[in-house]
């Protein structure tokens, strides 16, 4: 009995402890009127729908449009996600977001002797064009906005097979809407860089970018995964810089191709996290927008003001939500959609609250997707743009970001941009060091992660849900399906296009491989084939993995 | 005078995303040991090759996208069938509660899914190198 009266005069003075933002930025006691006498409404701050955009890129926001409700998925075969995709459509989500698995990002085919385990597992298995009409199918690709998340040179087969599709089922490819993340630069951190050597990689995505511009006028052309980066520990001020960095080697890289800035501007985006703590979240965002705008008027000389917007897809903080006690991710993800919902972004994929163990089940993605519809319907948030904007503790905070931001920002130009930032290992260091102090900071208790190292509960609370399991049978018809397609399609069309394809990286670093990529695509060559083959004539390995040999050496 | 214990870090398979191989690296360094990080896409004969030149104590394997049974079971009869039956091993990652009796069966010593402290990790293993060792 006195130990429960001991535990409850304890829980009376609990009080907050750690007086900083989640990224380690001190705050005060509260912000007044003194904290806020530079700002400058009309230049630095101004109405939403108003340069340089701090308070959202429209005047009506969430009037005009709610956030993009996307939830990421892809697993199995390309039939599979189809499936899933359309359970999603059912419970309300209103643009669809595939991923691919390991083998995908490292533009293995199903078949690859090392894939055997991974395959469909963590994305879907797509190795060809045969899989992406399985994949996309009866989706109606011309009405539904679809975000196609691949940033190794993949992604260029993977949009070869979209467009394909579409074409063939009589679509105008110039309706299609939606986004692919072609960020090869972050792959880095995620630690594929074994599939996206510098130098191919970043000029591929050039590529994409160019064949989107001219080809998809209503398709995003990057989304800078600036959520990747902010999973591996740094802060939000990082993840600004780094984010801003990344994309300031892409427009480069489109302008040097002879783009104009305004041509692809307005269809650039990122992927940014929304992490736990609220209002940094909300800062980030605003101070995100201004910068943004800033740096493609200033530095980029953009006068289409639909290039100096800045648009942000929000992806939930992952590596937030706990393996403990897993019903309490419901919570922090409504939290973190709060955020970005407050943050002005244009879509949002809540996490489902089984993250620590797997990908979703029905139950936890049906969930995700009603912590959304209730944050649009119920809780009044998307009644106004920008509502936090005016708090003296939001306004300092997205200035106090922004400034180190800048700073970041700055080193990383001064270095000679991210490529060579990156290259240096100036960015690993930087993550790796932010990665140990918070793992150290949960470990000695100075960060309180509920359930983890604080009110672990008994073991009932930490019940596991239903673990995502992807039955054997799916993937060995996977690995067959691949197999028969290399015996059964016209391969002798195929390897005129191969060859038509090695000759066309010859011509160098301006050159476009797009068509010679759909080209190939269309006549059903695999993923492998197609990448592996620009590898090798790039002078790298066919295969990232060194395991398997070009089946196309020598004389067609 | 003590041996350091000697922790070899390895990812099997496809899966890059190396960052908590990375952390568990740098803590099991700051606690004391000697730590060889092997990285991403080792498959298990290249792991048991390094695990043999640096003479280590533990392997520890890390695996965030499902695949940890099939991974520590190849892994763990490669280390047999080279006479390294006697050395730890020790998983962690995205690893259901479900699955922590399988790993011990087909032969994991240590399992450490997702929020286990590094203490935990750290005891863990300078406890069982020591009982090794003694």
């Amino acid at each position: 009995m006195t130990d429960t009266m001991d535990k409850i005069e304890q829980a009376y003075r609990e009080k907050a402890q750690r007086a900083q933002t989640w990224s380690g930025l001190p705050v005060e006691q509260f912000y007044g009127p003194s904290d806020v006498t530079g700002l400058n409404y009309d230049n630095n701050v101004a109405d939403p729908g108003q340069y340089p955009f701090a308070r959202g890129i429209h005047r009506d926001m969430y009037r005009g449009r709610f956030w993009t409700r996307r939830e990421v998925c892809g697993w199995g075969r390309g039939s599979d996600t189809n499936k899933w995709l359309k359970f999603q459509l059912q419970q309300g989500i209103s643009g669809v977001s595939v991923v691919f698995d390991n083998g995908g990002h490292l533009g293995l085919d199903a078949d690859h002797p090392q894939g055997r385990h991974e395959l469909g597992v963590t994305g879907v298995s797509i190795s060809s064009l045969q899989d992406a009409e399985d994949l996309w199918g009866d989706i109606p690709l011309d009405k539904v906005s679809t975000s196609i998340i691949e940033s190794s040179p993949a992604i260029a087969v993977r949009v070869a097979e979209y467009v394909t599709v579409a074409e063939r089922r009589g679509m105008d490819i110039g309706c299609l809407r939606g986004n692919v993340q072609n960020d090869s630069l972050h792959f880095h951190f995620c630690g594929n860089g074994i599939a996206t050597p510098v130098d191919m990689a970043t000029k591929m995505g050039v590529d994409v970018i160019e064949y989107l511009t001219r080809n998809l006028p209503n398709f995003y052309v990057f989304s800078v995964n600036m959520y990747d980066l902010r999973e591996n520990g740094i802060s939000a001020a990082q993840e600004i810089a780094f984010g801003l960095g990344i994309a300031q080697t892409y427009i480069e890289g489109a302008l040097a191709r002879g783009l104009d800035v305004d041509s692809f501007g307005p269809r650039c985006s990122f992927y940014v996290a929304a992490h736990i703590d609220l209002f940094e979240e909300v800062a980030k965002f605003r101070a995100m927008r201004r910068m943004w705008a800033r740096m493609l008027r200033d530095k980029y000389g953009a006068k289409d003001e639909r290039t100096m917007k800045f648009k942000a897809g929000v992806h939930t903080a992952g590596s937030s939500l706990t393996f403990q006690q897993p019903l309490n991710n419901v919570v922090r993800v409504a939290y973190q959609a709060l955020a970005a919902a407050l943050g002005g972004v244009q879509s949002i994929h809540c996490c489902s609250y089984d993250e620590a163990i797997s990908i979703p089940s029905e139950e936890a993605l049906t969930l995700a997707i009603r912590t959304q519809q209730m944050l649009a319907y119920e809780t009044g948030v998307a009644n106004v743009a920008d509502p936090m904007g005016g708090s003296y503790y939001v306004e300092s905070l997205t200035d106090k970001l922004e400034e180190e931001a800048t700073r970041i920002l700055r080193h990383i130009e001064t270095v000679g941009g991210m490529k060579k930032a990156i290259q240096s290992g100036w960015v690993e260091a930087e993550i790796q060091k932010a990665a140990v102090l918070h793992r150290k900071e949960v470990d000695d208790g100075q960060r309180i992660v509920v359930g983890v190292n604080a009110f672990q509960g008994d073991a009932a609370e930490s019940a596991q849900p239903r673990t995502f399991r992807i039955p054997d049978e799916i993937l060995q018809a996977q690995i067959a399906a691949t197999r028969r397609l290399r015996e059964e399609r016209d391969n002798a069309a195929l390897r005129r296009a191969i060859d038509h394809l090695r000759r066309e990286v010859d011509k160098g670093e301006q050159h476009n491989l797009m068509p010679a990529v759909i080209e190939a695509t269309r006549c059903y060559g695999t993923t492998g084939e197609i990448i592996g083959t620009i590898r090798e004539a790039y002078g790298h390995t066919y295969d990232p993995l060194d395991l398997i040999q070009s089946p196309f050496r020598g004389q067609g | 005078m003590e041996k350091k214990p000697r922790v070899l870090i390895a990812k099997m398979g496809l899966d890059g995303h190396d960052r908590a191989a990375k952390v568990v690296t740098a803590i099991l360094r700051d606690a004391g040991m000697e730590v060889i990080y092997l990285g991403s896409y080792q498959t298990a004969d290249r792991i048991v090759r390094a695990a043999m030149e640096e003479d280590v104590d533990a392997i520890g394997l890390s695996c965030l996208c499902g695949a940890h049974v099939s991974y520590a079971q190849e892994l763990k009869e490669r280390m047999r069938q080279q006479g390294l039956g006697d050395v730890l091993l020790l998983v962690g990652g995205v690893i259901p509660q479900e699955d922590v009796s399988t790993l011990h069966e087909v032969g994991a010593d240590g399992v450490f899914p997702a929020g286990a402290s590094a203490e935990s990790i750290t005891s863990f293993i300078f406890e069982r190198v020591k009982a090794t060792v003694a």
